[in-house]
């Protein structure tokens, strides 16, 4: 039905990603405002436990397309069996999360249905009677409102943690079958394998207290400065991706969407601007505290506390407070 | 092998920004333009493949007349052959419509990208064309291997440390992260240098796109502002010893 609210089932060896909740409470109530049903969508191969961890999350039916060679589908073909479900299921919406699963489909999907896809959105709500998404642009300094015209029918991919899940009444959801020929399809990739990052001798994750470093030290030698702090406050060093990228820490010390994510009593976060792939590893964290010397760099956006100025003034003297306490 | 890499012009400073009259794109003025970082580094990783396996590098870059730079930088830097294609869209799926029409002029086994451009942030345009192209693709590569004249294998990242090793014929479409290789410096004289190489360029009219095809449809923008403050930041003054004693507090209160 055209007021229908589609979801993307996001799962891996048989789990569904938080993200799918997310996208089903928002979903929830998109539906319920254009008085459409909530369906969720999975596919791939022995979807029995990703199917069964579904029930009770608020859709009104769950579709799925199994087929052995979804098991390890390359995402021309993921890409092609997701635009046959919607062609078969007709809703006026499908959500997706912004993952780098959502970020790799949901342009393929859209350009396949004719349609448009909205990306990267922080929101997407019902606003003066139409379906309207936010979304970063400019380095995420500023956010667009963009509303959809009066039946048009998008793709929009939601940023994880973008809202946080609501309590969904239970309800048991019709579960079918799409028939979707997946064999058949002219593929021309194929997924090889998957693999894990090798672990390295320390996990940031596992953490109370994480220092991060970001751009915004300027060169190598200086990361001693953020390495002394985090010894001093008895907490681990880690890192954004640009410092990964120039080869001044190891790949396993990094924080965000391709990297960790991480959730510590404390995070501290040293010239990190913000991208949203860090804000998507660390926006859990119970305290965040960001020291920036732009004020308007989106870290901001999730600190807790802010000290607008020179790291290098800062951090040096919090590793002497740090390390006179300790002395006492 | 043949590598057409697409890189865009960016804005480091916007200034006078707004809604278009038609509400179907933004306006502003866009000054220190520079090459998007992630298209510079799928520009590394075309230079790298060019070296190891033969064949020539195209840039393409679509935008006004002031995106040339990133034509003569990508030059510099030992692109073969650059070509502007005359078009300021913002809209994605007609963004990714101009550059399959020109992509067709061209003569690729592979098509590089970055995965997002620092303005739109919306990741969409390389795979919006590989998709029209029927070219098989892959998003946030890390790694790329050439397995034989007909085949590559690409190391994408699927979040939180796992990867997926995909092998692709081509031709094909890769979206590259930053990082796949470290980028390399040019030297000035160069830059000046690159700046005597002729830039192709293409019109809509060139590429047989009619204004239907490149006007974006079903959306309007309603506002552009900073982002709402989900919760107020509380942000410490004073000189750094002072800061520094209240962050140990509040950091200490928090264990």
């Amino acid at each position: 039905m055209a007021r229908d609210v589609l979801v993307l089932v996001e799962h891996a060896a048989g789990k569904v990603d938080s993200i799918t909740s997310q996208l089903l409470a928002i979903g929830q109530r998109l539906a319920q405002h254009m008085s459409g049903k909530l369906v969720a969508a999975a596919i791939g191969h022995q979807l029995e436990t990703v199917v069964a961890a579904l029930q009770g999350a608020g859709m009104d039916r769950i579709v799925v397309v199994d087929d052995p060679a979804l098991n390890l589908a390359a995402a021309e073909v993921q890409a092609h069996v997701i635009a046959e479900v919607v062609r078969q299921m007709d809703p006026r919406l499908v959500l997706i999360g912004y993952s780098l699963i959502g970020m790799e489909l949901a342009p393929a999907i859209a350009s396949k249905l004719g349609i448009n896809a909205l990306t990267n959105c922080v929101n997407v709500e019902i606003r003066d009677g139409a379906v309207t998404v936010t979304r970063p642009v400019f380095d995420s300094t500023l956010h667009a409102q963009i509303a959809l015209d009066e039946n048009e029918n998008a793709v929009i991919a939601l940023q994880k943690g973008a809202t946080s899940p609501s309590e969904i009444p239970s309800q048991r959801a019709s579960v079918e079958l799409l028939s979707v020929d997946v064999g058949n399809f002219p593929s021309r990739s194929k997924v090889l394998g998957i693999s894990e990052e090798p672990r390295g001798d320390v996990d940031i994750a596992k953490a109370d207290v994480i220092v991060s470093v970001g751009r915004g030290i300027g060169n190598q030698e200086k990361i001693q400065l953020i390495a002394e702090l985090a010894e001093a406050l008895g907490g681990i060093l880690a890192c954004s991706r640009p410092v990964v990228d120039v080869g001044w820490l190891p790949r396993e010390r990094q924080v965000g969407a391709s990297g960790k994510s991480v959730a510590p009593k404390v995070y501290v976060a040293c010239g990190i601007s913000g991208a949203i792939q860090h804000l998507t590893g660390m926006r859990d964290s119970k305290r965040i505290i960001a020291i920036n010397k732009d004020p308007n760099a989106p870290i901001f956006q999730v600190a807790h506390i802010g000290v607008v100025g020179d790291l290098f003034e800062i951090v040096p003297a919090l590793t002497n407070a740090a390390r006179a306490a300790g002395n006492r | 092998m043949n590598i057409v890499v697409c890189c865009k012009s960016v804005p480091g400073l916007v200034t006078d920004l707004k809604i278009s009259a038609d509400r179907k794109s933004l306006q502003y003025q866009g000054q220190l333009l520079v090459i998007n970082e992630c298209d510079e580094y799928a520009l590394e990783e075309a230079l790298v493949l060019k070296k190891a396996h033969g064949g020539h590098v195209t840039v393409i870059s679509m935008g006004s007349i002031k995106s040339q730079d990133v034509l003569y930088y990508a030059l510099a830097k030992g692109a073969d052959k650059a070509v502007r294609v005359d078009s300021d869209c913002q809209d994605p799926q007609v963004a990714g419509t101009v550059l399959a029409a020109a992509l067709k002029k061209l003569d690729f086994d592979l098509v590089l990208t970055g995965t997002q451009a620092r303005d739109t942030l919306g990741g969409q345009v390389g795979i919006v064309a590989a998709n029209l192209l029927r070219l098989p693709f892959a998003y946030a590569v890390v790694d790329v291997e050439v397995r034989n004249v007909n085949t590559i294998k690409a190391r994408k990242e699927l979040g939180g440390g796992r990867h997926a090793d995909v092998e692709l014929q081509l031709p094909a479409l890769l979206c590259v992260q930053t990082g796949i290789q470290p980028l390399t410096f040019v030297p000035p004289a160069r830059r000046i240098r690159a700046r005597q190489q002729p830039i192709g360029s293409f019109s809509m009219a060139d590429l047989g796109l009619q204004a239907e095809q490149l006007t974006p449809k079903g959306y309007r923008f309603v506002t552009v502002s900073p982002p709402e403050r989900t919760h107020q930041v509380e942000l410490l003054q004073g000189n750094a010893q002072e800061i520094a004693a209240a962050l140990f507090n509040k950091i200490r209160e928090s264990l």
